[in-house]
């Protein structure tokens, strides 16, 4: 838990220094990938609380579910259907889901 | 305790690599979340490639008016050529308001009274030419690009009115009678479209009132000159720079 946090910190921090910038088109794109980052990093502290943490399932997961949301939020750009919702939904919803048990994980340690 | 170690760095890197996202979408600075969907950036591209393309025509209207001026500015020193340029003006303007006979390729309708007999229960005015009617193909011709029009010899001009006078039209203020012949020039086929494509004016005129209207393409049509005084009793041009 403090460890991700530490990590998204640094992350932030190089991420501001490093000179990269891409489209205003794709920031959409962009922040539906970290919606599902952000799920997935809860999902592998979760896991990680639980003992059943597997390092294949969380990497797959982290990188799987990123480019599927973009993907799925460019097609639904192209076909005229706001997919990006679905996914906006699916990891929102997950993402509640993992932090409750999270906290309840805490709480009863 | 080894796998732990793993799956925490894992997690480390992980999150740093979501970090690094986040803070590049923080950089972005958004300032509203609307959808900016492929389509609409699509059409702004092309919107401003038509303004681009506006932008590059002015701009040689503008080139092409500095050569005008040059040339002035070169009869000036000149006073021979001064006259000149200033005699093919006017030739050109009077060209262009219909003060100087024109012939070029076009058609030429002619265009009469139904003259059947009128059965009990009928209108007869749908049988006759009236004003209205010769002035809708005439702003028919026009729209097809005519380039010069005359009825009965009589030039159309900008400010020339086409007037019932009972059994008769008045155009310049002249009496004329039909049959009416109409001479436009332009290009034959437009022209000739404009008169007799279904739902045209000219074919309402020809199908449903039966009026005898008849249509030829000519290569060479000759349009006379107005003959007349165009004079400005109100009109008061405005001078450059007041």
């Amino acid at each position: 838990m403090i460890l991700a946090l530490i990590g998204i910190l640094i992350g932030i921090l190089i991420g501001f220094y490093i000179p990269v910038t891409y489209s205003t088109s794709y920031s959409l794109y962009i922040s539906v990938a970290i919606l599902a980052c952000l799920d997935s990093v809860f999902g592998g502290i979760r896991a990680n609380l639980e003992q059943n943490f597997d390092i294949r399932i969380f990497v797959t997961g982290f990188f799987g579910n990123a480019i599927l949301a973009a993907l799925l939020a460019y097609i639904g750009d192209r076909l005229g259907v706001p997919l990006y919702y679905a996914a906006i939904f699916a990891f929102g919803s997950r993402l509640f889901q993992n932090f409750a048990i999270i906290r309840r994980i805490l709480i009863n340690r | 305790m080894d796998k732990k170690y793993i799956g925490n760095i894992t997690i480390l890197i992980v999150t740093i690599i979501t970090g690094i996202l986040f803070s590049f979408q923080l950089k972005q600075d958004i300032e509203d979340y609307t959808l900016v969907s492929l389509n609409s950036i699509k059409m702004t591209k092309q919107e401003i490639n038509n303004y681009k393309k506006e932008i590059i025509n002015l701009k040689r209207l503008i080139e092409e008016k500095k050569n005008e001026i040059d040339n002035y500015h070169k009869a000036i020193i000149d006073k021979d050529s001064f006259a000149e340029l200033l005699k093919q003006e006017i030739k050109d303007i009077r060209f262009e308001i219909g003060l100087e006979d024109v012939q070029g390729p076009g058609i030429i309708i002619k265009i009469e009274d139904n003259n059947k007999e009128v059965s009990y229960g009928e209108n007869v005015n749908y049988d006759l030419v009236h004003d209205l009617d010769v002035l809708k193909l005439i702003n028919d011709l026009n729209a097809a690009g005519a380039e010069a029009i005359s009825i009965n010899g009589q030039r159309i001009l900008s400010r020339s009115e086409i007037k019932c006078g009972g059994p008769i039209i008045t155009v310049n203020k002249q009496r004329l009678a039909p049959p009416f012949v109409i001479k436009a020039i332009g290009d034959p086929k437009l022209l000739y479209a404009a008169i007799n494509a279904p739902n045209t004016n000219g074919y309402i005129l020809k199908e449903i009132r039966n009026i005898k209207i008849q249509t030829k393409i000519s290569d060479n049509i000759f349009i006379p000159r107005y003959w007349g005084n165009i004079t400005f009793n109100q009109a008061k041009p405005i001078e450059e720079g007041e």
